[in-house]
């Protein structure tokens, strides 16, 4: 009898599996397309895209990077090139009519989803409820009314002089929805917007999006019938998926693998640059690292190449100064330091470091020349290269240990001080303006200058070129500060961050745009059976 | 018997109170303010500087500005008096709805990693004892040692090299069909399946040196007769043991597998929080783990007055 109840219990476990998991596929709110679906049907040209983070909502106010960049279902007013200059949008001109009043000219063929006809209404309901959700948002542009001309023009007003409220329009997250993206309680629902590709589904358990192609987009005509975005977190995963054919496209695979993937035959793998740098702060209250000399020193000791060649992969290359080389408004003039271990010794014995007691290590008074370097692991490139640059500055008599945190505990030990070097990976074109990262590294106050450093030449060059509305003249007021910073090296920049595109050799017309944040998916994509 | 059953529910509800108080207290506790990394996870980018005033925009939506006591209070009368168990910063969703959404994932995953280390790890244990010393019996031992030292995520990679790249046999990751279910399966079991084969092995040699079994073997009855009704029952009881905490390892190395198969489910939703700060879903996943775990080790119990009707509970 009681052999008979075991028996039974194991054979309903066993029916019980794949009811529990057809029980689950149901459940969800949406339909679900295939997900094994390596070979689509003949007529219909689907793209199945792995992301590499987990899709966590839909709302383009705060997952503007997915559902404008990557999703292309909504878009921003203002649109930009690759060099960081800033193109219309959805806006076809702006003007800064005084230091606080902005006018938007927007275009008038633009339809949403839902078919209606996209004017300045749905424009001004839109970024203010932007605003309202995203605190960010609302810092950058520094918005204070919004005001409805007609039915195509805007007025802005902002608290204070914003001289980069054009550039905050083309930050994904103040794309356009139109007011049915709501339900009658003022819910998020679905975003409706005015891209080329439209929403169909997302579902709530597997997290996977679907989009359609906008047959009614104002911008032309859309490559692909339909795009499958899943979050797949884990890099070594998106490889063997698109090894596998179960993924079109991808990003970032492991930096090892890329070149190992690029060799398969079916998939190439392009390297790009983007507005991201490694950046090694330096705290400036120590008293070794407040000398201009010992810093230059260490910019001269490591070997950037050998980084972005070994530690890298090539994914992303050396840095000069904060701003990418193809942006418009950089300094093109600066190199990357290039190593040179005998003028690195030198500026060292200058300013006093030398090897008194042989043990490898300089000392000064009595006190060695250590640091602690400070990294974090969610940037997979971070924790390799501090340990190279702790090998590197061994060379030259630096004692530097590499420790990886959690991002939490870093910024406690800032803020109480408790620090030497930071290696972190710092985003340069949140919005596509120098203004930003300047401002914030660099000034007195700037709220990302974190060495403390404080020159009075760079704070008032920011603050003219602030009021400065010619494009010209104002970079040039900003070419001086990179140089300037360049000489004193208060953050040590070693190199940008790259981005591994990895497609399948079907997937045709790809056009990479470096101001994206990540990576973003152009309308004129598609499969070449 | 039921006032056995009344005394565990009283010990399961102690527990998850003393397991919510400790959580909260350390989410609050660990580096990193709440309200900045809520936004660097959520709106800002982990990198950038929180403003003062976006981080006060923050706190005032969630109410981290209260003093702890008063959070807590308030959180524990919401859940149990109204079951809410607040909102998700980073989904802005209930968390219930979440649980509700991710909880079936794991469950199953888990489920299915126990069925496969149970049966394959008493079936193989057996089969090891009743081979002692002989070449199956070393290379099963090799081969759980093996098992049991390999990370995680090692294993759960090379699975899907083999089995997914080279054999194209299943998918690589996703969520939706047995094929899905398959390899992380198999992966989250290997753990389990190892201990369990040896202790079953150990357990099941020292129960057929007894004397019943020689009387038995001398009576002649057929060995697999002499295993299923009388051996097996008595070696059973020291696996069972051990079953309630393999449960427990499951649940916390389902985190791994999850995030390589990208499996929807309460593992990974767990540790993404945690990064996040989102203090009411790592609260809310913590109770649910813990309280799988103890209905688990409830069951376990249970079990044993089946195989032993020696024991007897007050």
């Amino acid at each position: 009898m009681k052999n008979k109840i075991l028996s039974i219990l194991l054979v309903m476990s066993i029916l019980a599996v794949p009811v529990l998991m057809s029980g689950c596929t149901d459940s969800s709110q949406s339909i679900d397309s295939d997900n094994n679906n390596t070979g689509e049907s003949s007529s219909e040209q689907t793209l199945v895209l792995g992301e590499m983070w987990d899709i966590e909502n839909i709302d383009p106010a705060s997952a503007g990077t997915v559902i404008c960049e990557k999703a292309a279902v909504t878009e921003t007013l203002v649109a930009a090139n690759p060099d960081f200059s800033l193109e219309p949008g959805l806006a076809i001109t702006w003007k800064q009519v005084d230091n606080l009043t902005w006018r938007f000219d927007l275009r008038q063929d633009v339809k949403f989803h839902d078919g209606s006809m996209m004017t300045a209404e749905d424009v001004k309901f839109s970024l203010e409820r932007t605003m309202n959700e995203n605190p960010r948002v609302k810092s950058m542009s520094a918005i204070d009314s919004i005001k409805v001309i007609d039915d195509h023009t805007l007025e802005i007003k902002t608290t204070e002089t914003n001289p980069i409220l054009a550039g905050v329009m083309h930050y994904p997250d103040t794309s356009i929805i139109s007011e049915s993206s709501l339900d009658e309680n003022g819910n998020f629902v679905k975003p409706v917007g005015t891209g080329p590709y439209s929403f169909e589904s997302f579902n709530e358990q597997t997290r996977v999006l679907t989009v359609v192609k906008n047959k009614n987009w104002w911008g032309g005509s859309v490559g692909l019938d339909k795009m499958v975005l899943k979050g797949m977190p884990d890099p070594n995963t998106r490889a063997m998926a698109i090894e596998n054919g179960e993924l079109d496209f991808t990003v970032d695979v492991p930096y090892s693998e890329t070149d190992r993937i690029d060799a398969i035959e079916g998939i190439n793998v392009e390297k790009y640059s983007t507005p991201r740098v490694y950046t090694m702060d330096t705290n400036l209250e120590d008293e070794a690292l407040s000398d201009e000399r010992v810093r230059k020193a260490i910019s001269y000791a490591i070997n950037r190449d050998d980084i972005v060649e070994h530690v890298l992969y090539n994914v992303g290359s050396p840095a000069a100064g904060p701003f990418l080389p193809s942006m418009t408004w950089a300094n093109k003039d600066l190199k990357p330091y290039e190593q040179d271990i005998d003028k690195a010794e030198e500026l060292l014995s200058q300013a006093g470091w030398t090897d008194t007691d042989g043990d490898g290590i300089r000392d000064k008074d009595g006190k060695s020349l250590e640091f602690e370097l400070l990294t974090y692991a969610a940037r997979p490139g971070l924790p390799p290269m501090s340990e190279t640059i702790a090998a590197q500055l061994k060379d030259i008599g630096i004692s530097v240990s590499p420790q990886v945190l959690e991002w939490g505990a870093i910024s406690d030990k800032r803020e109480s001080g408790n620090w030497d070097l930071v290696l972190a990976a710092y985003n340069i074109a949140m919005v596509p303006d120098p203004f930003y990262v300047l401002n914030n590294w660099y000034t007195t106050d700037g709220p990302d200058n974190t060495p403390g450093y404080s020159n009075a030449e760079v704070d008032s060059l920011v603050e003219e070129a602030k009021y400065i509305r010619d494009l010209d003249k104002r970079y040039e007021k900003f070419n001086q500060v990179e140089e300037i910073v360049y000489e004193e090296q208060p953050k040590i920049l070693i190199a940008y961050y790259g981005c591994a595109i990895v497609k399948k050799d079907s997937v045709k017309n790809y056009v990479f745009d470096p101001t994206a944040h990540d990576y973003r998916v152009n309308a004129g994509m598609y499969i070449e059976k | 018997m039921y006032r056995y059953i009344f005394k565990r529910m009283i010990f399961t509800a102690i527990t998850l109170f003393a397991v919510f108080a400790l959580t909260f207290f350390l989410m609050n506790v660990i580096p990193g303010g709440t309200s900045e990394m809520i936004l660097k996870h959520t709106f800002i980018g982990l990198e950038e500087s929180a403003t003062q005033e976006q981080m006060v925009q923050v706190s005032a939506r969630y109410n981290l500005n209260d003093p702890l006591y008063i959070q807590f209070i308030d959180w524990l009368k919401r859940g149990i008096f109204e079951g809410d168990l607040g909102m998700s910063f980073v989904y802005h969703k209930p968390v219930l709805d979440l649980l509700l959404l991710r909880l079936p994932a794991t469950i199953i995953l888990a489920l299915s990693s126990m069925f496969i280390a149970v049966v394959g790890g008493v079936s193989l244990g057996i089969y090891a004892a009743l081979k002692e010393n002989k070449t199956a019996d070393h290379l099963l031992r090799f081969l759980t040692l093996f098992g049991v030292s390999m990370p995680g995520f090692w294993v759960a990679l090379v699975l899907i090299l083999i089995f997914s790249v080279y054999l194209k046999m299943v998918p690589v990751a996703g969520y939706g069909s047995i094929e899905n279910l398959v390899l992380p399966a198999f992966a989250l079991s290997i753990h389990s399946l190892a201990s369990i084969m040896r202790i079953t092995r150990t357990s099941m040699l020292e129960t057929l040196g007894q004397d019943y079994i020689k009387f038995a073997t001398a009576k002649g009855l057929p060995v697999n007769r002499i295993i299923s009704r009388h051996a097996l029952k008595n070696a059973m009881l020291p696996v069972v043991t051990v079953l309630g905490f393999q449960m427990g390892a499951m649940l916390g190395g389902s985190v791994i597998i999850e995030t390589v198969f990208a499996w929807p489910g309460i593992g990974s939703l767990l540790v993404n929080s945690i990064f996040a700060r989102d203090l009411y879903v790592v609260q809310a996943c913590i109770i649910v783990i813990v309280f799988l775990f103890l209905i688990v080790n409830f069951i376990v119990d249970l079990v044993y007055i089946y195989l032993d009707p020696r024991i007897r509970y007050g």
